[in-house]
């Protein structure tokens, strides 16, 4: 670290640069904290943590008795140990005892993106609040038709104010806190939905996973969804390679790129999936006569729907997008990691070394700063995956059951986990200030 | 290195009696030389596919075509990225062809496509007599030849059959029947492809793989050495040793740690 902060000093290190290589230094050394320690206030299993997006200064957290509480990770509320130890309790906490609680556990805590001074609970009572953090009261209410699993708001928006809703419902809902309505619902999946993300790259597009298999990606401002993610349609490499047989596929190539991403209409979904093959032989099927008739009777729109193509073998239990919004990671009930060119809508077929991952409830991955890594909580332990190769580089064990959901804060790279055994643990990198003070008080007393 | 000179060397000419019968690779005498310790890791996919295939078990009561499951390959080839883009390479190149396999959590069984056409072709040898054999000579040139993933859906399948000729839904039946496709669970619309007459294969690698991991778990520290693991016959399974091995490696319910006296195999906790 010296040597880097030499270069800095003469200028043979760039700013931007300097940065990134102290933190991925520091993201490369983490362990469990020895100076950070979060007090829980919880009685059950943590479903979701936040780190609110506009000072990374205040964690929010869900859990499975149905309380929510919100603690401060910068400043701690006293210490222990003689100084060495930060205890960080909660700052405050709602739970079944308020009067306009949830009941049932909270499946998801989330921050208005815009600033701290809201956050939103979705929980297992059909219910999703609208909570005020200066009052601690609850500003609006909303009734879903089945338990909620996910709720998420766009961190880019700035034209609209939705909360996304997956829940029990095969329909996604969409909240407006401006209006205090449903704006619309997003029709498409065969069975529950268990996760939703905002698309990091664009304002309109959510992203949803179901416990069909499916991954969808909807435009909201449309009916239907645009693309429909196949584990079947791969390509070898991040990007896909420029098809070399262009003399025979032009006529294929120029059609779907003119069609762009509209997969709403199945014909051309055929000539789309011979494109991908890149060079395969042309099957001499290209229309399905007897599909005709079904086709006039949907909404154009609504074709997506006849679309039965499945991301994982099982349920999709976790979605993250990176910050480009280039790619997607998705986790499977399958056991399955999976990258995905958002671009294509191919499956970069990187291998993730996942054994088992939580099958029954959905979980929460989280990406380091760059999007080099990617922390998947695989059980009991927290496993740190390269996202370009799928090694795994680093695993975290410390919790006594599964866990359920991890947060990376950027800021002061740390990682922040949740699991079954009530507790949130804090893994950051080793402080050089205690390394320092070991070695002068070791000095002290070799003296005396 | 001579693997009876090895077995002289550790524990005395009497054992040399006890493991010929044992062996099954009668038909391959170059491969017997190695011990499954320099055989566990090789440098490419397809390298990795053909040299699995020859050390194929033989098994007597079922006559059927070698094939390799994907985590065999996971636990011999170092990069498992590698090791999906070069077999999804392999088999858009019609080399291979990948069927999914109902036991258990996304298990995949790669064939090597003229295996896989011999095998289609002993089955419907036997199905001749029957009308319908028209069907399967539609399956190979059409089906088989343009759809190359592993499951189908029923309205694409009964268009590509048609290309052959009148297609009746008793013909899709004797497809079922003959064990070509089955049915996907989740959607009654979809098929899988399959293997004939690989159900009591596919019986005994599970029953294989849960004798595997109940021998190591009974075990006092739930490990043993590789060498004293291969010898091992098992019970309930045609398949031998090494294959399960493989299997159970790759798909990480068992690790193997090195130590000073060679290849220890251990039972992984999550």
């Amino acid at each position: 670290m010296w040597k880097e902060i030499g270069d800095r000093e003469r200028g043979i290190l760039r700013p931007k640069s300097f940065t990134t290589r102290i933190k991925s230094n520091r993201i490369r050394t983490l362990q469990i904290s020895n100076h950070k320690d979060i007090v829980s206030p919880h009685r059950a299993s943590i479903n979701s943590l936040q780190v609110d997006l506009t000072e990374g200064r205040y964690l929010l957290s869900g859990a499975a008795d149905a309380s929510a509480a919100v603690y401060d990770v910068q400043r701690a509320t006293d210490y222990e140990g003689g100084g060495l130890i930060a205890k960080h309790k909660c700052l405050f906490v709602v739970d079944k005892q308020h009067e306009h609680g949830h009941k049932y556990a909270i499946s998801s805590a989330i921050w208005y993106p815009v600033d701290t001074g809201l956050f939103i609970t979705g929980s297992h009572d059909h219910h999703i609040n609208v909570w005020d953090t200066n009052t601690t009261q609850v500003v609006m209410n909303f009734k879903m038709p089945g338990k909620v699993y996910r709720t998420a708001m766009s961190s880019l928006a700035t034209t609209h104010m939705l909360i996304a809703a997956g829940t029990e419902d095969v329909q996604v809902r969409l909240c407006d806190i401006a209006s205090g309505a449903f704006s619309h619902t997003l029709s498409g999946h065969r069975d529950g939905v268990m996760t939703v993300e905002w698309s990091t790259s664009s304002e309109w597009v959510l992203v949803t996973g179901g416990c069909d298999g499916a991954i969808r990606f909807w435009d909201i401002r449309r009916a239907g969804c645009f693309l429909v993610l196949d584990q079947s349609h791969s390509q070898l490499g991040r990007r896909p390679t420029i098809p070399e047989h262009s003399a025979t596929n032009k006529a294929l190539t120029s059609k779907s790129l003119s069609s762009g991403q509209n997969l709403n209409a199945k014909p051309r979904a055929q000539q789309r999936k011979l494109a991908n093959g890149n060079g395969t032989k042309q099957s001499p099927v290209g229309r399905m006569p007897a599909k005709g008739s079904l086709r006039q009777r949907l909404h154009p729109g609504m074709l997506s729907s006849l679309d039965r193509a499945t991301a994982h073998y099982g349920a999709v239990t976790g979605l993250k997008a990176t910050e480009d919004g280039m790619y997607l990671l998705s986790a499977g009930s399958d056991s399955r990691l999976r990258l995905w060119d958002v671009e294509s809508g191919c499956n970069t077929l990187v291998n993730f070394e996942t054994v088992r991952l939580q099958a029954g409830k959905p979980i929460q991955l989280a990406t380091s700063q760059d999007s080099a890594l990617v922390f998947v909580p695989c059980m009991t332990a927290v496993k740190a995956f390269d996202v370009w190769s799928g090694n795994t580089s680093q695993t975290f064990r410390g919790h006594y059951e599964y866990v359920n959901s991890c947060w990376f804060s950027s800021q002061e790279q740390e990682l922040y986990t949740g699991g079954n055994d009530k507790q949130i643990l804090v893994w950051s990198p080793p402080r050089m200030k205690d390394l320092l003070r070991i070695g002068i008080t070791g000095v002290i007393d070799i003296c005396s | 290195m001579d693997k009876t000179s090895e077995e002289a060397s550790s524990k005395g000419k009497k054992r040399q009696r006890d493991q010929q019968p044992t062996d099954p690779q009668t038909n391959q005498p170059h491969h017997q030389i190695f011990s499954l310790e320099d055989n566990l890791s090789f440098t490419d996919t397809l390298v990795a596919l053909r040299m699995m295939r020859a050390q194929f078990p033989r098994i007597d009561k079922v006559s059927i075509q070698p094939f390799i499951l994907r985590s065999q390959l996971y636990s011999s080839v170092k990069d498992r990225t590698q090791v999906d883009r070069e077999l999804e390479s392999l088999r858009r190149e019609k080399v291979v062809r990948i069927f999914k396999l109902n036991t258990g959590q996304d298990d995949h069984a790669i064939m090597f496509l003229d295996d896989y056409l011999n095998q289609m072709e002993n089955v419907v040898k036997r199905l001749e007599e029957k009308e319908g054999d028209q069907v399967f000579k539609w399956f190979r040139t059409h089906v088989i030849d343009s759809k190359l993933e592993p499951s189908i859906e029923h309205q694409e399948l009964y268009t590509l059959l048609s290309l052959g000729g009148m297609v009746k839904d008793g013909h899709i039946s004797l497809l079922i029947n003959a064990g070509l496709l089955t049915r996907q669970l989740i959607d009654p619309n979809m098929y899988w492809f399959a293997i004939p007459n690989i159900g009591s294969v596919l019986k005994g690698l599970s029953q294989g793989r849960k004798e595997v991991l109940s021998f190591l778990n009974r075990r006092r520290y739930k490990e043993m050495m590789l060498a004293s693991m291969e010898k091992k016959c098992l019970r309930f399974s045609p398949l031998d040793m090494r294959f399960h091995l493989r299997d159970l490696i790759g798909s990480g319910h068992l690790k193997t740690v090195q130590t000073s006296t060679g290849l220890l195999v251990r039972v992984s906790k999550d």
